[in-house]
């Protein structure tokens, strides 16, 4: 009675899944092996792995891999028995091994058979390295088990004659050590497509889906014979275990990142080798969970960053010693939840990202242009590494340079709904970091209706709410070239009106406006809605592939009431909306912090001059707006100055500038709009009519040096707008001003 | 009448293999992971049959067939080996340990339930 075909292949599948989890241990293990680790637990374990990968291939047919493991235990087993010494060569071989047969499982796993790969390089080489142990050298050399004869593969022993006792002297014979302390078990696996999941984790489960039938029969005796007081009691019932069930459930697709973890040591060894660099890898956290989904997600990102780090991070280990560093690089991996997100942080002590020369290879690339590039801020500088076509290496490695940038590893990081950053201290080293959520199934959602339909927003992107009533409701929202923009605190925020936005007809009352703040790309912007209702925790269902390229859903859910609600996709909704900008900016803009330049995209302030002239101004050079009483002004010499916040600011009047009229006390209005800057503690007022709006513009500058106060003029929202030249500005309301730079 | 055979082996594959290969024979199969889990579970119950493998974790199959043979239940129970061409001495080691036969691994359907055949019969 021959095994059936599909337990055959249920037995193969076992063996497969069975065989990957070993060989990740098996790679682990030597890896320890090489830094020192000498136990004889270590050197049982490994010998185990390979011995019981024979074993079981042999008992399901499957005899290449068989030979090729047997040919690995013999060397194996000198190695356990102390009769040959580990050794770099050693461990490569093996480790080459392990690969080779990770080749044929990969093979059978795909093909269903063992494929013809030539592997008689590292089978002759592996069996060198057994020769270099001491005397008897022909026994354990054996050839490939080739079945032996009927007799010798079973028998009983009282069929035998009594042994010789030449054959194995017991008494030199050591009984195997098995370890007295109990090994732990092996943590669950990554195979693809199967995980394990704790007996007491199934028994829970079990349990709650008992008791969800229970409260269902409740529910349905109840629909026949309604008693509204027991419905509640179900239904509070069918909620709690719900909730219930839904952990558990996620709890099963939980999976420590330290599995994806488990190969790096590997490659980090295999890399540090073929760069021939030093590098030593530490990890903390690995017990950090995240979902099946999203481990899967985030695996090769996180794989090519640690390559990343490794060749472009940090140095040959000449460079570190002349550096005053030592010889042997660390990278740092670390895990830890914090706020309903999971932080990667990789940290190397490497020779960190070099500014110029990375602002240099985006100027060659065409990325930036040189004036761009020249005012960039090193934080924003740092984050040009993700921009697509990307890479400082002059030379391409086969480790970095596969054609895969960081810019692959930014967008899929993103996909998920993380993020990712990067800091950099020359000399010292980077630290990269990626946030990412737990799960993508279920999240937190905040659901809004407009135009009659309900829409969710993932909290993740959700600030504050404001809501405006009454006069509020009509005054406080400016409308500016078709941009409507709400003074929040000071900051001004851009409205995206929901309904006008979808083409839906709105149904809220006129008197009152709901401003959802949200966060895309790290710009803040309001997204006007009818009405907003509550928080719930959503179940992700993505669009069908009709849908899939409106950029403003990300997809869609099944509300309480059996109807369905579209999830917004913020950043889709912000872009479609102009109020971020495109893809290709985004790793240079971030906070404004993106300074003047001629013909970049960079935050601008946007306002008009007493002559209602719309002038702009970079964000980053304005440190405030404030609104101050006209009746302060008092005059220093020349100068209109206001006290404020405990200082004399010297007041310009745009308009005296980049106009040529002078200070004209009548035209002012009240109270003023300032834009106050400031440098080393020393601030100057512009006082202007109107604030209009903050935009991030891509800007096609036409200079025009003619006119003073005024760097150029660019078309922004359809009107003509000048740059102001806020150094020349100040300089001539307050030829002082700079002088003090020097000073401090 | 059914017997009870309990398959000692880290891997769960293997124990799977020896379960299908001996499935036909209407037993009842038990399995334990390592020697010492297959010595606990024989302290509680009794089996007709032990099949286990002798390189394990915590407790290899020598060291758990000189055990068991010190319990009064399983002073002659049989006890099978699966025991590797790659180490000659294993044979021996389970002999000296108590142990009533060997099969070496890789083995074939028909020689596992050949040697059980020998050891239990029907």
């Amino acid at each position: 009675m021959p095994i059936p075909d599909t337990l055959q292949q249920q037995l193969t599948t076992d063996f497969l899944i069975e065989s990957f989890e070993g060989l990740e241990r098996f790679d682990r293990e030597l890896l320890a092996l090489e830094k020192g680790a000498t136990s004889q637990e270590t050197l049982n374990n490994i010998f185990r792995v390979i011995h019981t990968i024979k074993g079981t291939a042999g008992c399901i047919g499957l005899g290449r891999i068989e030979s090729v493991a047997h040919v690995g235990e013999s060397l194996l087993s000198l190695l356990r028995d102390g009769k040959i010494q580990s050794s770099e060569e050693i461990v490569s071989s093996l480790l080459a091994l392990s690969d080779a047969l990770l080749g044929i499982l990969r093979q059978v796993e795909t093909s269903g058979s063992e494929g013809s790969a030539d592997h008689s390089v590292l089978l002759s080489r592996l069996q060198d390295l057994q020769s270099g142990r001491p005397a008897a050298a022909s026994q354990a050399v054996a050839p490939a088990p080739e079945p032996a004869e009927e007799n010798a593969a079973f028998g009983l022993f009282c069929d035998e004659p009594e042994p010789a006792q030449e054959s194995a002297p017991q008494a030199t014979v050591p009984s195997e050590p098995g370890s007295p302390e109990p090994q732990q078990p092996a943590k669950a696996s990554v195979s693809e497509s199967a995980i394990r999941v704790e007996v007491s984790q199934l028994d829970k489960l079990m349990n709650l889906v008992g008791e969800l039938v229970l409260a269902r029969n409740q529910i349905i005796q109840n629909v026949a014979q309604p008693d509204t007081a027991a419905l509640v009691a179900a239904s509070q019932r069918l909620n709690l275990i719900t909730t219930e069930l839904q952990g558990s459930v996620m709890k099963t697709r939980m999976q420590p990142i330290g599995n994806i973890w488990a190969k790096f040591p590997r490659i980090v060894r295999d890399v540090a080798h073929e760069l021939g660099k030093k590098i030593s890898l530490v990890m903390e956290g690995q017990e950090t969970e995240l979902d099946r989904t999203i481990i899967e997600a985030i695996k090769d990102p996180l794989m090519h960053i640690v390559r990343n780090s490794m060749d472009h991070g940090l140095e040959m280990p000449a460079d570190r010693c002349a550096a005053g560093k030592p010889e042997e690089g660390r990278l740092l991996l670390r895990a830890f939840h914090e706020g309903g997100q999971v932080n990667i942080e990789f940290t190397d002590d490497g020779q960190g990202i070099n500014v110029s020369r990375v602002k240099a290879k985006a100027v060659e690339r065409g990325l930036l242009t040189a004036d761009q590039a020249r005012i960039l801020a090193d934080r924003d500088a740092f984050n040009l590494i993700f921009l697509p076509g990307f890479s400082t290496k002059e030379t391409v490695t086969n480790l970095s340079g596969r054609g895969v940038g960081m810019d692959v590893v930014k967008t899929n990081i993103e996909k998920i709904g993380g993020s990712v950053d990067v800091q950099s201290s020359a000399g010292k080293g980077t630290t990269l970091r990626i946030k990412i959520p737990l799960t993508l199934a279920i999240i937190p959602a905040l659901i809004v209706t407009s135009g009659a339909e309900r829409f969710a927003i993932p909290q993740v992107n959700l600030l504050e709410l404001v809501r405006l009533e009454g006069e509020d409701a009509q005054r406080k929202i400016e409308t500016l070239y078709n941009a409507p923009v709400y003074r929040l605190r000071g900051r001004l925020l851009p409205l995206v009106d929901l309904n006008r936005h979808l083409g839906l007809k709105p149904k809220g009352s006129a008197d009152a406006v709901s401003i959802v703040v949200l966060q895309a790309d790290g710009r803040q912007f309001g997204l006007v809605v009818d009405q907003i209702n509550d928080a719930e925790e959503i179940v992700v269902k993505p669009l069908g592939k009709q849908l899939k390229t409106l950029s403003c859903f990300a997809g869609a859910t099944i509300m309480g009431d059996g109807r369905v609600a579209l999830i917004l996709d913020v950043l889709g909704v912000a872009q479609h909306a102009h109020v971020v900008t495109e893809v290709r900016d985004r790793a240079i803009s971030s906070d404004g912090a993106a300074a003047h330049a001629d013909d970049a995209s960079q935050t601008l302030l946007l306002f008009e001059s007493r002559k209602d002239r719309p002038l702009a101004l970079p964000l980053s050079k304005v440190a405030r707006l404030e609104e101050l009483s006209s009746a302060n002004i008092e005059r220093s010499g020349s100068q209109r100055v206001v006290q404020y916040r405990g200082q004399i600011m010297p007041l310009v009047l745009v308009d005296q500038h980049v106009g040529g009229d002078g200070w004209d006390s009548a035209a002012l209005q009240d109270p003023m709009q300032v834009v106050v800057y400031s440098e080393r503690g020393r601030s100057v007022g512009l006082v202007v009519s109107r604030i209009n709006d903050i935009v991030h513009e891509s800007l096609s500058v036409q200079r025009s040096s003619s006119r003073e106060g005024i760097l150029g003029s660019a078309v922004i929202q359809s009107r003509v707008t000048d740059l102001l030249d806020l150094e020349s500005i100040i300089r001539a309301a307050d030829p002082d001003f700079y002088e003090h730079r020097q000073a401090v | 009448m059914s017997k009870v055979i309990l398959t000692v082996d880290d891997a769960p594959t293997m124990r799977k293999v020896v379960s299908l290969a001996l499935g036909g024979l209407g037993h009842q199969l038990i399995e334990a992971e390592d020697g010492m889990a297959a010595l606990e579970l024989i302290k509680l119950r009794n089996v007709d049959l032990i099949i286990s493998d002798v390189n394990m974790p915590r407790m290899d199959g020598i060291e758990f067939t000189r055990q068991a043979r010190q319990l009064p239940n399983f002073a002659r129970t049989p006890i099978l080996l699966l025991t590797t061409e790659s180490d000659p001495t294993i044979k021996d080691r389970g002999r000296a340990a108590g142990a009533t036969g060997w099969i070496v691994k890789p083995f074939k359907q028909e020689q596992l339930v050949a040697v059980v055949a020998k050891v239990l019969p029907a």
